[in-house]
Parts: structure tokens; sequence; C-alpha cells
């Protein structure tokens, strides 16, 4: 065990501390801190030009193998890097799905053709990607997929619907969950797609979030297509594969998320010294659980990545979503709490519904609990998978 | 002792509940917000009900019925969502104004409020805001001690956006002069206090349950692993958790409104606002994604909840008068003394 980051960490940190001090300014400058959850409409043309400027810069993909084109930076390097990008007020990162989703399945499970084909546009900033799980029917029950494809001569041909799919109306490609073996039911017959997006086949249709905003969407898939060799995996396998990439969702991204949720807890903390709030007694003590529960998180994902090697998931992942959700939850909510009556007043002007960061993160917030598994759903593995239970009743 | 509502106060609670449930079902709410939130023909409705006269004295022309009759009525509305200006004014406007109605110009007021012709808009002085002030005839503020029916003539708004779509806030300006005051007996405004924790405490107890009711009506019908997932144990038991906080919730509320003593308002509002904060938390996750959007009607409820908790005392204020009054050195501990007074 050690704890503590080498010399040769410091020169890492110092390099892309440097760097995001000298190439967050300018036209970039007003991007700082913007474009996180609940904000994901700011400024969305203008993050798509700074991914593409840390592209270029060699900042994307540095947990990636450098035989693919990443950096292969070490999990400490990894852990540098998103502490001094959050630090340094880096924006949401439209590329996110691309690198921290499709990218690492498409290099686990993946041919060399794919890999050559669609890592340089990830790398490079220039495709957006998107995820095609979730269907009106298969939410929780993810392995219920109804969205069907059929191999007709060189090209998949796609039928069906998915739902609730983020950054669908901006992405250039989705990976698709669909029935590729007619008469299966559950997690058999279905194959792992990748699909462009600009086509006449596919529709999107932008789906209203409680924060007025639209990041999610409905994707109809109307006789879309994708070449035949646009399939991670075997045919009939991409349970396996779609497997796979959850497992990546719980991987190293975390740590930034933590860095994130760190600014937050500053920002909130801030504001209850500033308006008394904090010397509450009861907020005070919520103040110091919610620190306390980062320093939580950040011990178990050390932890945890310390020992992930490939797609499966050591033990500990189990438990993360589940805690950091729920963490987060709370911090919506104890923002709020902060705020006091000043909570409820909006920016803006009367007729628009537009809401401050931290009114963004109360119902952003809401959401955290129920994509990616529902906290319901982790308990349920956390009590069928770790501790040997036997499964929930099926119909 | 007999802590039950009558049978006439239940029967016409039943009635308003059936209007609202056929003027402002969610479908209307949704509506109003597209537009410009309020519905002029749904408050003629209201007013002809006989619902701005509820708590207005027969002698100005009202029903003269008192807190306890309302509270039952201010829950409906919280229940529908109701947009318009209709429990602010019966539940903390009109009783204050009552007590001052031997004077000609505030029976007056009082007589237009009752018929729909006038409405009075309330704001204590601690919250920044003035709910409803825009549509209003004459506004109820403070300045200092001193409590002010001033009309609307008088006052400059400044419009504001509340996190609710629904609510209509504005801030405002005026300028205190002496015939403007109402009373400037010391105290008054901690009276005002109760009266809005009672209104806000109400209507939160009908959201949580228009909430709960939501997500219990999802449950039974939306499918997952081929069985409606009300039928998961996981998601029965969040339902029926927030259930119990509202059950407990109920009794406070109806409690306060019949004492309006300090101590059971402030139980009230917190044992409220807890409840709602935990039914919205909760019915959101038994929605899934669905209920993160604002497609689904959850999201109305859940905001005016989200507005109301913060006004008229929020939970710390309301936790730390408690604290004060359970903890200070002269209070009356002990068995016989927790339960005396009821
Ligand atoms: C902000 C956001 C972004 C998203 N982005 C994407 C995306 O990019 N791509 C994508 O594919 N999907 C995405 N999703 C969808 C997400 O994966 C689903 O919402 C999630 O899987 C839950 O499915 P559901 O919403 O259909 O809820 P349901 O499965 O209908 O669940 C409703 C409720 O029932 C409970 N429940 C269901 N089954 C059980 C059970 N067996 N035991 C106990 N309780 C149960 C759930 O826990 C939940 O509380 C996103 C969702 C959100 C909110």
């Amino acid at each position: 065990m050690k704890l503590s980051f080498s010399a040769e960490d410091e020169a890492f940190r110092a390099e892309i501390a440097a760097w995001m001090r000298d190439n967050l300014t300018g036209e970039f400058a007003k991007l700082k801190n913007r474009g996180g959850p609940g904000d994901e409409h700011a400024f969305f043309e203008e993050r798509r030009a700074f991914e593409r400027h840390m592209g270029k810069a060699g900042w994307t993909g540095v947990g990636w193998p450098k035989a693919v084109g990443g950096r292969g930076a070490p999990l400490s390097h990894q852990v540098i890097f998103f502490e001094e990008y959050a630090r340094a007020g880096g924006p949401g990162r439209v590329g996110h799905i691309g690198e921290g989703l499709a990218g690492p399945t498409i290099i686990a499970f993946g041919t060399e053709d794919q890999k050559r084909r669609f890592l340089p546009g990830i790398l490079s900033g220039d495709d957006l990607w998107c995820q095609g799980y979730s269907e009106p029917n298969a939410g929780s029950d993810l392995a219920n997929v109804r969205t069907k494809a059929r191999l007709v001569g060189d090209r998949w041909v796609i039928d069906g619907q998915k739902v609730w799919t983020s950054l669908a109306h901006v992405s250039d490609w989705c990976f698709v969950i669909a029935r590729t073996e007619e008469g299966t039911s559950g997690h058999k017959g279905l194959s792992y797609l990748l699909v462009p997006m600009n086509q006449k086949g596919i529709t999107v249709r932008p789906i209203q979030q409680m924060t007025g905003t639209s990041e999610f969407n409905e994707v109809f898939f109307d006789g879309a297509e994708t070449a035949a060799e646009n399939i991670v995996g075997q045919p009939g396998e991409g349970w396996k594969v779609a497997m796979g990439t959850l497992a990546f969702e719980r991987g190293a991204s975390t740590l930034g998320q933590q860095m994130a949720f760190r600014n937050q807890l500053d920002e909130i903390i801030a504001i209850a010294k500033a308006n008394g709030r904090a010397r509450d007694p009861m907020i005070r003590q919520r103040l110091a659980d919610a620190w306390i529960g980062l320093q939580i998180m950040r011990a178990n994902a050390l932890r945890m990545l310390s020992k992930a090697e490939g797609p499966e998931l050591p033990r500990e992942a189990y438990v993360s979503k589940l805690y950091w959700a729920t963490w987060h939850r709370d911090l919506g909510k104890l923002a709020m709490d902060v705020l006091g009556p000043e909570a409820e007043i909006a920016p803006g002007s009367p007729g628009t519904y537009d809401l401050t960061p931290l009114q963004q993160l109360f119902l952003f917030t809401r959401s955290d609990t129920i994509y990616a598994g529902t906290n319901e759903i982790q308990r349920n593995i956390i009590a069928e998978r770790a501790l040997g239970m036997p499964r929930e009743a099926r119909a | 002792m007999n802590f039950a509502f009558t049978e006439d106060q239940l029967l016409f609670r039943d009635t308003v509940r059936d209007f609202l449930a056929a003027e402002c079902a969610p479908a209307q709410v949704r509506e109003a917000a597209a537009g410009d939130g309020r519905s002029p023909a749904r408050f003629d409705k209201l007013v002809e009900m006989g619902l701005t006269g509820l708590t207005v004295p027969e002698a100005q022309g009202g029903l003269g019925l008192g807190l306890v009759d309302y509270v039952l009525i201010a829950e409906e509305a919280g229940r529908a969502a109701l947009p318009e200006l209709l429990v602010d004014q019966i539940g903390i406007a009109v009783p204050l104004l009552s007590r001052f109605a031997d004077r000609p110009e505030v029976a007056s007021v009082l007589e237009a409020v009752a018929t729909g012709a006038a409405k009075v808009a309330i704001g204590h002085p601690m919250d920044p805001f003035v709910a409803d002030a825009a549509g209003a005839d004459w506004l109820i503020l403070g300045k200092g001690d001193a409590v002010h029916l001033v009309p609307a003539a008088s006052v400059a708004l400044t419009a504001e956006t509340s996190v609710d779509p629904l609510r209509r806030i504005a801030g405002v300006e005026w300028l205190a002069g002496n015939d403007t005051v109402l009373s400037d007996a010391p105290g008054l405004w901690d009276e005002i206090l109760d009266l809005g924790a009672i209104a806000m405490a109400a209507q939160g107890l009908g959201l949580a349950q228009a909430m709960v009711d939501l997500a219990a009506e999802y449950a039974r019908t939306r499918q997952q692993f081929g069985k409606p997932i009300g039928s998961f144990q996981a998601v029965k038991h969040h339902l029926a958790t927030v259930q119990v906080a509202i059950e407990f919730a109920r009794a406070p509320v109806y409690k306060a409104a019949f004492t309006q003593r300090p101590r059971d308002v402030s139980h009230a509002r917190i044992a409220v606002i807890d409840a709602a904060a935990m039914a919205a938390r909760t019915a959101i996750q038994v929605f899934g994604a669905m209920g993160y959007t604002y497609e689904v009607d959850l999201h109305f409820f859940m905001k005016r909840a989200w507005a109301l908790a913060g006004v008229w005392g929020d939970r710390h204020y309301h936790l730390d008068r408690m604290a004060r009054m359970v903890l200070s050195d002269d209070a009356a501990i002990g068995a016989d003394a927790t339960f005396a007074d009821n």
C-alpha cells in the first residue's frame, strides 16, 4: 500500500495544471465550471471546440493504452488528471460517453479494424457518442430490449425505439443493444451495434426534463442501417459487451466526478458561511457529514481501481454507485436548505425557466439514484451477488 | 375531547375535492403553466362556491367559518396544486383583517373579497417576496412591528421568477403612510407568521398526498420484469414509509389549525416539510426516469412543495423556534406538563 504521490506523479500534476491554466483562457475562459449536470446546454459548441483542443494536445483518452493513441497513464496519473481538470474548473466534457464508455468497450471487445475506425474520432473530439440501452419497456429490466436488427446483405437494418438517450441530439454515433435473433428473450440473442446517428432512418425527439432543458431524448429507428462489421463481439453476445460498458461507467471517471462533487460542496460551505447558516448546528453537522462521505468515496474508489483489471468489476464496485448517488442526492437537498428562502428564486425573467447552478444541482441530483442502475436495483445486486441471497422472483 | 371533523366539514371538503378534481386536474395545471398561470374562469367558480368568503365574517357576507373548517380546504388546494390565489387570502389575510372588521374601510375590503370583487395578497417582512402581489387589489405589508393595508396603486412591483412555474412572486416597494396602518401592536407579525405557517403546512400535506397517490398509481401499472413495479417490496416499502410520514404530519396540522399555538404550528410545519420532501424524493424514484421529466405531472407538485417550504418560516426557522420553546429555562417539562394543555 502506498497512498502518496511520487515525484514523477507531481511532475505530471504540474504539467496538466499548467496546461489547464494556459488553455482555459481567451475564448474558452467562459467555459469555466459550466456544462455540468443540469447545465448540459451551456456553451455546447464552445465546449465541443474545447474537447477538440484537448484532443490535439493529447489530453483525451489519458487512461487509454498508448497502442490505440491514448496516454497509457497509470492510475495515479488518471487520478491527478481528473483532480486538476476539476480544480481548474474544466467544463463538462461533451465527449465523455465516447471516452468513458464507447472507447473502452471497443478497446476491450472490438476488432483491430474497429479500433482504427472509431478510436481516433473519439480522441480528437470529432465524434460524439450516445448510449442506446433503455427502451420504454426496458429500464431496470434492460434485458427486455425489443429493438430489432436483422442482417440484410452487408447491412444491419434496425427497427425499434430507445428512450432517455442522453445527448442523442448532438451525437454522431450510438452504441445500441438490439435483438438480432428472432424468438429470443432476455439476455440471449442480443447484439451490440455501432450505429451512425446522422441518417434518415433515425428520428430524435428531445424529452424535456424537470429542469426545463432537454438533455435526453427518444430515438426512433425506422429501417436505420449500419455496416455489417459495426458489431462489437459476436452476434448474440451483446449482453456480455453491454455489461462490460456498464463496468466502465463506474471506473476511473468516478474520480473526476468526486472532484466535481468536492467543488460543489466547497461552494455550499462558502454560502453557508456567508449567510450564517453554517452556525446552525444541524446544517453544520450535515456539512461535516457530507465531507466525510466524500472521503469515503475517494478511499473506496482508489481501493477499487487499484484492483480493477479489464472490464470485470471488483466487489467494491457494487457499493459505489449506490453510495455516491445517495450522497449526491442528499447534497442537492442540503444546498437548498443552506439557501433557505432564497432557494425559491430563479434567475431570469418570468416566463422563462432558467435556474441557478445550485437549483439545477438540486433537480439533477433527483435523477442520480435512477440512471446507471436505480438504487433499488443496486441493492438487489448487492444482496444477490455479494451476499449470495436468492434472486428476486420474476414473473 | 373530540379530535375529529364534523360531517359538514368533511362534506364540504369532499365537494371542494370533487370540484378541483374536475376543474384543476393536472392537465389543467399544466395548461396554466404553459399560459399565464392563472385562470379567471376557475377563480370565478371558486367565488361561486363561496370559497373566497369561507373565513370572511357573516356580517361582511362571508360564511364566517374558522381555521378548522378552512384547513381541510387548504389541504385540497395543495392536493390539486391550485394556481390561483386562494389559500393565502382566506387563511392568512382574511383572518387578520377580520380582527379589524369594525373599521368601515376594512369591512368593505372583506366584503369585496367575499364576492370576488377584490383580492388581497400578504407577505411577511421576513420573506423577500410577496406571492400573487401582481393580481391583488390590496397588499398587507410590514414595516417594523406595524401591519399595513396598502392599495395596489401605491406599490411598485418587481416580478421575480419562482422555481415553481405556477407561483407568481414579486418584490414590493412602497412607502408606509399613517393612513395605511392596520395595527402596530407588537407581536402581531408573529401571529400572522403562524397563520402563514398553517397555510403552508396544510397545502404541503395535500401536495405530499398527491405525489404519493401519483406514484402509487404508477407503481400499480408500470411493468418491469413482467410484473407491476408495485409488487416489488422495495417500491412498496418506499411509498408506505412516506404514507406513514404524511399521516403523522396530518394530526399536528389539524391540531395547529385548532390551537394556533406557536409550538403546535412549528411542529406541524416541520412535520409537513419533511413529509413533503420525502414524498417528492420517493415519488420521483418510483417513477424512474419518467419522474425526472417535465412531461410527467409530478414535478408541478414537487416544485410547489419546494417553493412553499422556504416561506413563512422554513424548517430551520421553525425548528429553532421549537428548540427555544422546549429548552427555555422556564419551559414546563415532565409527564404532567407535556400534554397538560391540549
Ligand atoms: C438523467 C438520465 C439520463 C439517462 N441517460 C441514459 C442514456 O444515455 N442511455 C440509456 O440507455 N439510458 C439512460 N437513462 C435511463 C436509465 O438507465 C433508466 O432510467 C434506468 O435504467 C431505470 O429505468 P426506468 O426509468 O425505466 O425505471 P423503471 O425500471 O420503470 O423503475 C421504476 C422504479 O421501480 C423500481 N424497480 C424496478 N424493478 C425493480 C425490482 N426488480 N426491484 C425493486 N425495485 C424495482 C426502480 O428502482 C424504480 O424506482 C437515463 C436516465 C436518466 C434519469
